[in-house]
């Protein structure tokens, strides 16, 4: 028996007055041709239907066992895919079955799928990877014809994209003939996306969805600089014309940057609109689940005018009352804000206005950026990581958990990914001392156990730590996460375990939009009661820092020369007149051909400002770059700060510098080694540890209800990453993290392709009275530092106390005066 | 000569040392706190692999200390294993062979919450060099425990909490495990080297030293 004949599917669009477009239809052929694919669109044109649709007209109807596979990057989108997957299913009259498994599906349920599998299953890159743990996955993927990968865009360039290859792999192994599928949002590298999605050798065609749709970027202005901030990342400044805009519209998504934006927006919103409580929300990856899905069926039946949210809301399922977003802060990448703003006005044809608000005075300049970047079509690529070693140890385990793996076929299953292609014998071969000995045999792991080798089998065969492997699997996703309830009862959500480790008892924070004190901790849960006492503060949290992409910061470069040659005009660049023009009185425009380097002295000592203008990774790896150089010459302590508009080092005493120093200091010369140094004198490798150690297994936080057992194997990755360079300094995830640092953090070949073009610049010299317009939010985001010191433990401490000290005597003299 | 800072406690006079010990010249003995022995065996039954190391490392900061000071007992406020050793620990066997090097040397014990364990559980000639005591010793004007809560009468030296201090001047921030004293008592840092530390804040009034590989520094 035969698949849904054509004729059918021609007649369900029929009757929906929905129309195939031709690139529907490429995507079915070519299916039927045993291809593979990248299906790349914008949303809400239809891409589902062009990936699903293949299998359903090419597999037969009444087939047995688990057929497509369909991986969505988050969990809480497999409901609405459940729907619309099972929707096309039963209008076309098809016999097939759609199932969900992820971490919210119940064993009840999965023991069902067990038995008799569903044609079509819905699960996460983490769920398939658990599945792959058992010693029956053989039997899982025994009859697989497809896998669909929903939102490739948003795996790629990511852990969990590089977990989704080795899984992927494994399954072209089961089943050589496994056709792969995409789905992905415009990206600058497309071909590339494909190929890693796909394998090297399989056939695979790239198919063009709908036309981009027509998009504006607006802004909602100040009406003046006067009382706004010149840095900082709320803006809260704007609430007033954000709520005009809230008011004037059907239903509004209210996009943000960070979690603790989110809240604080929300907050202030209420506060401006308290008549609004119950008609707008707050809505992020840590509220809880079920809080999430009521709203976001609000959204759905237009029962909400605004919902303010984090990227929690970038992907899925579209919201048609939805006809108005609004951008909190700097859009930080083209790409990005195109996917927003694609999430309003639906109908074909219809203009999507994205309207941005700034947080600080210099974003206007860099909304005006990102315009000008998208009508030139500077789209931002997603770079796929490679020879992640934390994923590979932890598939390793996988795999020795379901059914155990031989090395030689082992590994030639992994360089078939295109993250391990060139994986070196000497990697592998650490890789397989590292889950059977702990490291490599000359450094001693007392009574490791983890993962044995029986006949050139090797195994996992230990019940507690197969469980606490498979707990574990979730952890390349994200931070730990600890409960949060109220003392009373009722889960409020999950929060990073490295947030709550930093508050005490009683210190309050705004969560999932109320005020909350803390009360206690215990069993993996942070238990919280309403707090009565008034507070405007909210801690930062985890995540979400962006870096601006370099096609938006060169964009910017050019916006801010336009600026002073008068050949651009945009009404942002009204607003933030005042400031440029006092940024040419003080110093000087930042611009293309030009390195701008400010001096300044303050309380805290000596700064040092450089504005390359290449985006804050870039300019994180430059500044330790520079400090590494000038301290290796004497010994000094700098403090470094970077954003995306240039460096600052900050030192207790005053650098001699000139154009020459700094241009050795900017050298291209033995960059790599001497980035490895600084990489090894700074803290970001340390820093970058946390999350290899988490998804390689060596910190294990526990999991709720776990209760004392596990507390005594807890560890930071700190003292473990302390412990690692003492003893087995050539352990290959501490290189990894270095790495990490160096080519996904600090970029080495965009930091050269920068340092080469500093060379070339004309370098200006200013000494400033006070912090410039440009300086300002480098100082303003000092928390953000890092610190870099070559003088010795005991002159350092000596110098901080006796500063310490001197500051006391003072302030005793000024209470002695008084 | 390592270094040290000397402070007057209760009319005794007190070295503090950078390795994260006191010396109480008076009495010849030496205080450490929280060594936390077997930490990583423990880490690798459970799968998760720590490098050896630190345990003939600890014990070698021991031995320069008794090198440099006349030390006739040393005293372990609390926590001198992290679990109950399983017959294939290896830093029983460590730990023994250094005290028949140093066989003049006594060893005793204030039992904290991790000792769960009888000094006949531990392997034989290295249970009978460790005197035991399952609460608080009291010597001269301290009361030695593992758990600091303060007694009337007397001032408490102590462990359990790893302090740690955060110093900051200006821009420059660096964390260093700390001694910690109070009104009622005083808290040693952490002796063992693979083990973590509690950020402390100390109220006005207090004395917090930091101690790094080279000095100990007072910083309130």
């Amino acid at each position: 028996m035969s698949g849904v004949t054509r004729s059918r599917i021609d007649a369900w669009f029929n009757d929906n007055d929905w129309q195939v477009f031709d690139y529907q239809s490429d995507a079915w052929e070519a299916f039927g041709q045993g291809q593979s694919g990248l299906i790349h669109s914008p949303t809400g044109s239809g891409k589902t239907l062009a990936a699903w649709l293949g299998p359903l007209q090419h597999i037969s109807t009444s087939a047995r066992g688990l057929r497509v596979l369909w991986i969505t990057p988050l969990r809480a989108l497999a409901n609405d895919t459940h729907e619309n997957l099972q929707a096309a299913v039963t209008a076309l009259g098809s016999d097939w079955r759609v199932g969900i498994r992820t971490g919210d599906t119940s064993s009840s349920e999965k023991a069902r799928q067990r038995r008799t599998p569903p044609q079509a299953l819905i699960t996460t890159p983490e769920s398939l990877s658990v599945l792959l743990s058992y010693a029956d996955a053989d039997n899982w993927f025994g009859s697989l014809d497809a896998v669909v990968v929903d939102e490739w865009h948003e795996l790629l360039g990511s852990k969990r994209g590089v977990q989704l290859e080795l899984c992927l792999a494994r399954l072209r192994a089961l089943r050589s003939d496994v056709v792969t599928w995409g789905l992905s949002a415009t990206l600058a590298n497309l071909e590339e996306a494909m190929t890693v999605l796909c394998g090297e050798t399989h056939r695979a065609s790239l198919i063009a969805g709908a036309s981009p749709k027509q998009i504006d970027i607006a802004s909602v202005l100040p009406e003046s600089l006067e009382r706004f901030p010149q840095a900082g990342p709320l803006g809260l400044a704007l609430v007033e014309p954000v709520v005009e805009q809230i008011h004037n519209a059907v239903s509004t998504l209210v996009f943000t940057n960070t979690r603790s934006q989110a809240e604080s927006w929300f907050d202030a919103l209420l506060r401006a609109r308290p008549d609004w409580l119950g008609r707008i929300a707050l809505h992020h990856g840590s509220i809880d689940r079920k809080i999430r899905q009521t709203i976001e069926q609000g959204l759905r039946d237009g029962a909400l005018l605004a919902v303010i949210c984090t990227s929690s809301l970038d992907l899925g399922v579209d919201f048609a009352p939805v006809d108005q977003v609004l951008q909190i802060g700097s859009p930080k990448g083209v790409a990005r804000l195109m996917q927003r703003a694609g999430r309003s006005g639906h109908q074909p044809g219809a203009v999507s206005t994205v309207q941005c608000v700034p947080t600080h005075a210099l974003e206007l300049v860099e909304i005006v950026a990102a315009r000008e970047a998208w009508h030139a079509g500077r789209i931002e690529p997603r770079v796929p990581l490679t020879r992640s070693l934390d994923v590979l140890v932890q598939h390793l385990v996988t795999r020795a958990l379901g059914g155990g793996f031989e090395s030689d076929g082992m590994l030639a299953e992994v360089r078939t990914t295109h993250a391990f292609s060139a994986l070196s014998d000497t990697a592998w071969q650490w890789c397989l001392d590292f889950i059977t000995r702990g490291g490599q045999a000359l450094a001693g792991y007392p009574q490791f156990n983890r993962v044995s080798v029986v006949d050139g089998l090797y195994r996992m065969t230990d019940q507690r730590l197969s469980r606490q492997h498979r707990m574990s699997i979730g952890t390349i996703a994200s931070d730990t996460a600890m409960r949060v309830k109220w003392i009373s009862g009722g889960s409020l959500g999950t929060i990073e375990e490295s947030f709550v480790s930093r508050l005490d008892k009683g210190d309050r924070f705004l969560f999932a939009g109320r005020l909350v004190e803390l009360v206690q901790i215990r069993d993996m849960t942070a238990y919280v009661r309403k707090s009565k006492r008034v507070s405007k503060t909210v801690p930062r949290w985890q995540g979400g820092r962006m870096p601006l992409s370099t096609a938006l910061a060169d964009s910017m470069l050019a916006v801010l020369s336009a600026y002073a040659d008068k050949s651009l005009d945009a009404p942002e660049l009204e607003v933030v007149r005042s400031l440029l023009d006092h940024q040419i009185a003080v110093s000087r425009l930042p611009a293309p051909g030009r390195l701008l380097v400010e001096r300044c002295q303050s309380r805290e000592g000596h700064s040092l400002f450089l504005f390359p203008f290449a985006g804050r990774l870039v300019h994180e790896g430059m500044a330790t770059l520079l400090a590494m150089r000038i301290s290796r010459e004497q010994p000094i302590t700098f403090t470094l700060s970077a954003n995306d508009y240039g460096i600052e080092l900050l030192s207790a005493d005053a650098l001699d510098c000139d154009t020459a120093t700094l241009r050795t200091w900017l050298s291209v010369e033995r960059l790599v080694d001497d980035m490895y140094s600084a990489v090894n004198l700074g803290e970001t490798a340390k820093r970058q540890f946390r999350d290899i150690a988490r998804i390689a297994g060596l910190v294990f936080s526990g999991y709720p209800g776990s209760g004392k057992s596990t507390r005594q194997i807890q560890a930071s990755s700190g003292l473990i990453f302390d412990v690692l360079m003492r003893y087995d300094e050539d352990n290959l995830l501490l290189d990894q993290s270095r790495r990490e640092v160096l080519d996904a953090q600090l970029e080495v070949t965009r930091m050269r392709a920068a340092l080469v073009r500093l060379q070339d610049c004309e370098v200006d010299i200013v000494d400033t009275q006070r912090l410039s317009p440009f300086a300002f939010p480098l100082w303003a985001e000092r928390l953000q530092s890092q610190i870099m010191s070559s003088e010795t433990w005991k002159a350092r401490v000596q110098r901080m106390a006796d500063q310490l000290n001197r500051r006391t005597r003072k302030k005793q003299q000024r209470a002695g005066r008084s | 000569m390592s270094a040290v800072a000397q402070i007057d406690c209760m009319g005794e006079s007190l070295l503090l040392l950078a390795e994260r010990a006191v010396y109480w010249p008076a009495r010849n003995t030496l205080l450490i706190a929280d060594w936390h022995l077997g930490k990583a065996d423990v880490f690798g039954r459970h799968g998760i692999a720590i490098p050896d190391g630190d345990v003939a490392f600890d014990l070698s900061r021991l031995t320069a200390m008794i090198a440099e000071h006349d030390v006739q007992r040393v005293v372990v406020l609390g926590d001198l294993m992290h679990a109950p050793p399983s017959p294939a620990d290896r830093w029983p066997l460590a730990l023994s062979q250094w005290l028949q090097a140093h066989h003049q040397l006594q060893l005793l014990i204030v039992a904290g919450n991790h000792d769960r364990v009888q000094a006949t559980d531990l392997p034989q000639g290295l249970g009978d060099r460790l005197t035991w005591h399952a609460s608080s010793l009291d010597e001269g004007p301290f009361r030695l425990d593992h758990e600091p809560n303060d007694v009337p009468g007397c001032y408490v030296l102590a462990g359990h909490i790893h302090p740690t201090y955060w110093l900051r001047a200006g821009a420059d921030r660096i964390r260093a495990p700390a001694f910690w004293f109070r009104d009622g008592h005083a808290v040693l840092p952490a002796f063992g080297t693979f083990t973590g530390g509690y950020n402390i804040k100390p109220s006005n009034g207090e004395r917090v030293w930091v101690t790094g590989a080279d000095a100990v520094i007072e910083v309130t």
